[in-house]
Protein backbone atom coordinates (compact mmCIF):
# COMPACT_ATOMS: atom_id res chain seq x y z
CA UNK A 1 0.00 0.00 0.00
CA UNK A 2 2.96 2.27 -1.56
CA UNK A 3 0.84 5.68 -1.09
CA UNK A 4 3.13 7.32 -3.92
CA UNK A 5 4.84 5.81 -7.01
CA UNK A 6 8.25 6.40 -8.00
CA UNK A 7 8.57 8.65 -11.07
CA UNK A 8 10.43 10.96 -13.55
CA UNK A 9 13.37 12.54 -11.45
CA UNK A 10 12.87 9.94 -8.53
CA UNK A 11 13.60 7.07 -10.72
CA UNK A 12 16.22 8.65 -12.07
CA UNK A 13 17.85 8.96 -8.54
CA UNK A 14 16.98 5.33 -7.55
CA UNK A 15 18.44 4.00 -10.63
CA UNK A 16 21.42 5.67 -9.69
CA UNK A 17 21.41 4.67 -6.26
CA UNK A 18 21.32 1.01 -7.22
CA UNK A 19 23.90 1.44 -9.59
CA UNK A 20 26.27 2.73 -6.50
CA UNK A 21 24.78 -0.19 -5.01
CA UNK A 22 26.28 -2.39 -7.13
CA UNK A 23 29.81 -3.38 -7.30
CA UNK A 24 32.14 -2.10 -10.05
CA UNK A 25 32.29 -5.40 -12.53
CA UNK A 26 28.72 -4.97 -12.76
CA UNK A 27 29.19 -0.70 -13.49
CA UNK A 28 31.47 -1.60 -16.03
CA UNK A 29 28.96 -3.16 -17.74
CA UNK A 30 26.85 -0.79 -17.48
CA UNK A 31 28.31 2.52 -19.23
CA UNK A 32 25.44 4.18 -20.37
CA UNK A 33 23.93 3.82 -16.72
CA UNK A 34 27.37 4.84 -15.17
CA UNK A 35 27.76 7.80 -16.83
CA UNK A 36 24.29 9.22 -15.67
CA UNK A 37 25.28 7.82 -11.82
CA UNK A 38 27.91 9.72 -12.17
CA UNK A 39 26.78 13.19 -13.60
CA UNK A 40 27.17 16.03 -10.71
CA UNK A 41 28.52 13.97 -8.35
CA UNK A 42 30.50 15.38 -5.30
CA UNK A 43 30.09 12.35 -2.91
CA UNK A 44 29.05 8.83 -3.13
CA UNK A 45 29.56 5.97 -0.95
CA UNK A 46 28.44 2.47 -0.74
CA UNK A 47 29.09 0.05 2.09
CA UNK A 48 29.13 -0.32 5.80
CA UNK A 49 28.01 2.64 7.96
CA UNK A 50 30.45 2.19 10.82
CA UNK A 51 31.66 5.54 13.26
CA UNK A 52 35.22 5.14 11.51
CA UNK A 53 33.42 5.41 7.91
CA UNK A 54 31.24 8.32 9.36
CA UNK A 55 33.92 9.99 10.62
CA UNK A 56 36.05 10.16 7.04
CA UNK A 57 32.42 11.04 5.25
CA UNK A 58 32.20 13.87 7.69
CA UNK A 59 35.82 15.06 6.40
CA UNK A 60 35.32 14.52 2.97
CA UNK A 61 31.23 16.42 3.07
CA UNK A 62 33.33 19.23 5.10
CA UNK A 63 36.59 19.53 2.92
CA UNK A 64 34.32 19.11 -0.61
CA UNK A 65 31.63 21.31 0.05
CA UNK A 66 33.54 24.21 0.40
CA UNK A 67 32.20 27.31 -1.03
CA UNK A 68 29.44 28.14 0.60
CA UNK A 69 29.98 27.72 4.84
CA UNK A 70 25.77 27.71 5.77
CA UNK A 71 24.36 25.42 3.18
CA UNK A 72 27.41 22.96 4.04
CA UNK A 73 26.38 23.06 7.92
CA UNK A 74 22.85 21.78 6.23
CA UNK A 75 24.42 18.99 4.49
CA UNK A 76 26.39 17.93 7.17
CA UNK A 77 23.35 18.22 9.55
CA UNK A 78 21.47 15.66 7.06
CA UNK A 79 24.91 13.68 6.22
CA UNK A 80 24.31 12.78 10.23
CA UNK A 81 21.00 11.95 10.76
CA UNK A 82 20.67 9.67 7.32
CA UNK A 83 23.62 8.56 7.85
CA UNK A 84 22.65 7.13 11.69
CA UNK A 85 19.53 5.74 10.06
CA UNK A 86 21.41 3.43 7.38
CA UNK A 87 23.65 2.25 10.37
CA UNK A 88 21.31 1.69 12.66
CA UNK A 89 17.88 0.25 10.40
CA UNK A 90 19.48 -1.11 7.11
CA UNK A 91 18.26 -4.79 6.44
CA UNK A 92 21.24 -5.63 5.12
CA UNK A 93 24.02 -5.75 8.19
CA UNK A 94 27.77 -6.48 8.23
CA UNK A 95 30.16 -6.63 11.36
CA UNK A 96 32.51 -4.03 11.93
CA UNK A 97 36.00 -4.25 12.92
CA UNK A 98 34.58 -4.47 16.96
CA UNK A 99 32.33 -7.20 15.19
CA UNK A 100 29.46 -5.05 16.14
CA UNK A 101 26.90 -5.66 13.40
CA UNK A 102 26.30 -2.26 11.49
CA UNK A 103 23.97 -1.39 8.57
CA UNK A 104 25.04 -1.63 4.61
CA UNK A 105 23.53 1.34 2.54
CA UNK A 106 24.31 3.95 -0.24
CA UNK A 107 24.97 7.59 -0.20
CA UNK A 108 25.37 10.33 -2.78
CA UNK A 109 25.29 14.07 -2.79
CA UNK A 110 25.22 15.56 -6.06
CA UNK A 111 25.42 19.46 -6.73
CA UNK A 112 23.63 21.82 -9.51
CA UNK A 113 23.68 24.79 -10.25
CA UNK A 114 20.85 25.79 -7.36
CA UNK A 115 20.67 23.25 -4.94
CA UNK A 116 22.73 20.51 -3.69
CA UNK A 117 20.42 16.92 -3.56
CA UNK A 118 21.63 14.48 -0.65
CA UNK A 119 19.93 10.71 -1.69
CA UNK A 120 20.68 7.81 1.24
CA UNK A 121 19.53 4.28 -0.34
CA UNK A 122 19.51 0.86 2.31
CA UNK A 123 17.49 -2.07 2.03
CA UNK A 124 14.20 -2.62 4.67
CA UNK A 125 11.27 -5.06 4.81
CA UNK A 126 7.55 -3.22 3.99
CA UNK A 127 6.66 -3.46 7.29
CA UNK A 128 9.69 -1.36 8.29
CA UNK A 129 8.99 0.81 5.62
CA UNK A 130 5.18 1.74 5.76
CA UNK A 131 5.67 3.55 9.03
CA UNK A 132 8.64 5.12 7.94
CA UNK A 133 6.49 6.56 4.48
CA UNK A 134 3.81 7.39 6.53
CA UNK A 135 6.16 9.90 8.71
CA UNK A 136 7.26 11.15 5.48
CA UNK A 137 4.33 12.05 3.88
CA UNK A 138 2.98 13.15 7.67
CA UNK A 139 6.29 16.08 7.48
CA UNK A 140 5.59 17.34 4.27
CA UNK A 141 1.81 18.03 4.97
CA UNK A 142 3.47 20.08 7.92
CA UNK A 143 4.17 24.15 7.91
CA UNK A 144 7.62 24.77 8.93
CA UNK A 145 6.53 26.43 12.25
CA UNK A 146 4.21 23.05 12.65
CA UNK A 147 6.93 21.03 11.76
CA UNK A 148 9.34 22.86 15.08
CA UNK A 149 6.07 22.22 17.23
CA UNK A 150 5.88 18.91 16.20
CA UNK A 151 9.70 18.28 17.00
CA UNK A 152 9.35 19.36 20.28
CA UNK A 153 6.43 17.08 20.96
CA UNK A 154 8.57 14.26 19.65
CA UNK A 155 11.61 15.53 21.79
CA UNK A 156 9.85 14.97 25.18
CA UNK A 157 9.12 11.19 24.43
CA UNK A 158 11.11 8.55 25.16
CA UNK A 159 14.18 7.87 22.82
CA UNK A 160 13.38 4.57 20.48
CA UNK A 161 15.36 1.15 21.72
CA UNK A 162 17.99 1.49 18.93
CA UNK A 163 18.85 4.81 21.15
CA UNK A 164 17.60 6.99 17.95
CA UNK A 165 16.22 10.53 18.87
CA UNK A 166 12.70 9.23 16.70
CA UNK A 167 13.18 12.26 15.04
CA UNK A 168 15.62 11.68 12.61
CA UNK A 169 13.53 13.01 9.46
CA UNK A 170 11.87 16.09 11.10
CA UNK A 171 15.46 17.17 11.75
CA UNK A 172 16.02 16.48 7.85
CA UNK A 173 13.01 18.16 6.54
CA UNK A 174 13.43 21.19 8.57
CA UNK A 175 17.52 21.64 8.00
CA UNK A 176 17.14 21.16 3.89
CA UNK A 177 13.42 23.42 4.30
CA UNK A 178 12.37 21.18 1.46
CA UNK A 179 10.06 18.25 1.43
CA UNK A 180 11.28 14.60 1.73
CA UNK A 181 11.18 12.77 -1.27
CA UNK A 182 11.34 9.17 -1.13
CA UNK A 183 11.06 6.38 -3.36
CA UNK A 184 10.85 1.65 -2.43
CA UNK A 185 11.57 -0.58 -5.11
CA UNK A 186 11.45 -4.33 -4.64
CA UNK A 187 14.69 -6.51 -4.66
CA UNK A 188 15.45 -9.58 -6.34
CA UNK A 189 15.56 -11.17 -2.86
CA UNK A 190 11.67 -9.60 -2.16
CA UNK A 191 12.92 -6.85 0.05
CA UNK A 192 12.74 -3.23 -0.56
CA UNK A 193 15.17 -0.92 -1.36
CA UNK A 194 14.50 2.37 0.28
CA UNK A 195 15.71 5.58 -1.08
CA UNK A 196 15.19 9.03 0.70
CA UNK A 197 16.63 12.61 -0.40
CA UNK A 198 16.18 16.03 -0.18
CA UNK A 199 17.03 19.28 -1.66
CA UNK A 200 19.40 21.82 -0.14
CA UNK A 201 19.15 25.64 -1.70
CA UNK A 202 21.69 27.11 -2.18
CA UNK B 1 32.52 12.94 20.53
CA UNK B 2 31.82 16.30 22.71
CA UNK B 3 34.33 17.33 25.33
CA UNK B 4 33.01 17.99 28.90
CA UNK B 5 34.64 20.01 31.29
CA UNK B 6 32.83 20.69 34.59
CA UNK B 7 34.30 22.40 37.32
CA UNK B 8 32.38 21.49 40.82
CA UNK B 9 34.38 23.93 42.27
CA UNK B 10 32.81 26.79 40.42
CA UNK B 11 29.39 25.13 39.13
CA UNK B 12 30.73 25.38 35.63
CA UNK B 13 29.90 23.00 32.93
CA UNK B 14 30.95 23.36 29.83
CA UNK B 15 30.13 20.68 26.98
CA UNK B 16 31.57 21.51 23.49
CA UNK B 17 32.37 20.29 20.11
CA UNK B 18 30.27 17.66 18.01
CA UNK B 19 27.77 15.16 19.22
CA UNK B 20 27.42 12.63 16.64
CA UNK B 21 27.72 9.62 18.34
CA UNK B 22 25.92 6.53 18.08
CA UNK B 23 25.28 5.61 21.28
CA UNK B 24 24.36 8.61 23.09
CA UNK B 25 23.46 7.31 26.21
CA UNK B 26 26.85 6.00 26.66
CA UNK B 27 28.03 8.58 27.16
CA UNK B 28 25.37 11.33 28.45
CA UNK B 29 24.02 9.13 31.05
CA UNK B 30 27.04 9.60 33.21
CA UNK B 31 26.75 13.07 32.59
CA UNK B 32 23.68 13.45 33.97
CA UNK B 33 23.69 11.47 37.20
CA UNK B 34 27.63 13.66 37.52
CA UNK B 35 25.09 16.34 37.31
CA UNK B 36 22.69 15.30 39.86
CA UNK B 37 25.28 14.30 42.37
CA UNK B 38 26.61 17.76 42.43
CA UNK B 39 23.26 19.29 42.29
CA UNK B 40 22.12 17.50 45.34
CA UNK B 41 24.53 20.04 47.80
CA UNK B 42 25.20 22.87 44.90
CA UNK B 43 23.17 26.42 45.33
CA UNK B 44 24.03 27.42 41.22
CA UNK B 45 24.86 25.87 38.12
CA UNK B 46 26.49 27.91 35.15
CA UNK B 47 25.95 25.25 31.79
CA UNK B 48 27.57 26.17 28.67
CA UNK B 49 26.39 24.79 25.06
CA UNK B 50 28.86 25.18 22.51
CA UNK B 51 27.78 22.49 19.89
CA UNK B 52 28.44 22.62 16.85
CA UNK B 53 26.67 20.08 14.95
CA UNK B 54 24.66 17.36 17.32
CA UNK B 55 22.40 14.26 16.22
CA UNK B 56 18.70 14.03 16.86
CA UNK B 57 19.64 11.67 19.68
CA UNK B 58 22.02 13.49 21.38
CA UNK B 59 18.68 16.18 21.03
CA UNK B 60 17.12 14.66 23.83
CA UNK B 61 19.74 14.39 26.21
CA UNK B 62 20.26 17.92 25.81
CA UNK B 63 16.67 18.66 26.87
CA UNK B 64 17.31 15.81 29.70
CA UNK B 65 19.66 18.01 31.47
CA UNK B 66 18.14 20.93 30.88
CA UNK B 67 15.15 19.53 32.69
CA UNK B 68 16.82 18.59 35.44
CA UNK B 69 18.60 22.27 35.69
CA UNK B 70 14.95 23.31 35.46
CA UNK B 71 13.78 21.08 38.48
CA UNK B 72 16.86 22.20 40.30
CA UNK B 73 15.64 25.80 40.08
CA UNK B 74 12.16 25.33 40.61
CA UNK B 75 13.76 23.85 44.05
CA UNK B 76 15.44 27.30 44.50
CA UNK B 77 18.82 26.96 43.08
CA UNK B 78 20.20 29.28 40.71
CA UNK B 79 20.63 28.61 37.10
CA UNK B 80 22.42 29.97 33.79
CA UNK B 81 22.78 28.48 30.86
CA UNK B 82 24.48 29.88 27.46
CA UNK B 83 24.19 28.73 24.10
CA UNK B 84 26.65 29.23 21.74
CA UNK B 85 26.21 28.93 17.99
CA UNK B 86 27.50 30.16 14.68
CA UNK B 87 25.55 33.61 13.43
CA UNK B 88 24.69 32.02 10.13
CA UNK B 89 23.38 29.22 11.40
CA UNK B 90 19.57 29.89 11.75
CA UNK B 91 18.57 26.99 12.03
CA UNK B 92 20.49 26.27 15.07
CA UNK B 93 19.25 29.73 16.32
CA UNK B 94 15.47 28.38 15.74
CA UNK B 95 16.52 25.51 17.63
CA UNK B 96 16.98 26.87 20.32
CA UNK B 97 14.33 29.20 20.87
CA UNK B 98 12.33 25.73 20.58
CA UNK B 99 14.85 24.67 23.75
CA UNK B 100 13.76 27.63 25.39
CA UNK B 101 9.85 26.82 24.69
CA UNK B 102 10.80 23.17 25.47
CA UNK B 103 12.31 23.63 28.82
CA UNK B 104 10.76 26.62 30.38
CA UNK B 105 14.45 27.68 31.14
CA UNK B 106 15.72 30.99 30.52
CA UNK B 107 18.79 30.04 27.90
CA UNK B 108 20.96 33.21 26.77
CA UNK B 109 21.57 32.61 23.32
CA UNK B 110 25.32 33.89 21.83
CA UNK B 111 25.71 34.40 18.52
CA UNK B 112 29.43 34.53 17.57
CA UNK B 113 31.43 34.28 14.01
CA UNK B 114 33.72 31.76 12.95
Amino acid sequence: MLKKTPSGDKIGLIIDLLLLQKNNNEMESANTNKRRATDNVCISYTGLFDSEILTILAQGIEGTLTSNDKVTKKVFKIFLELAQNISQYSLEREPNSSGESMGVGTMLIKEYDDYFQFSTGNKTTMESIIPVIEKCDNINSMTRDKLREYRRLQRNMPASNKGGGNIGLIQVALTADNPIEYGVVKCEDNNYFYIVSVKINK
Amino acid sequence: MPAVDFDSITGKCVIKGESFLEETAKFYTPLVEWINRYLRTAKRIELILQLKYFNTSTSKWILTILGVLKEFERNGGEVKVEWYYYKDDTDMRDDIKDYILGSNLKIDMKPFVE
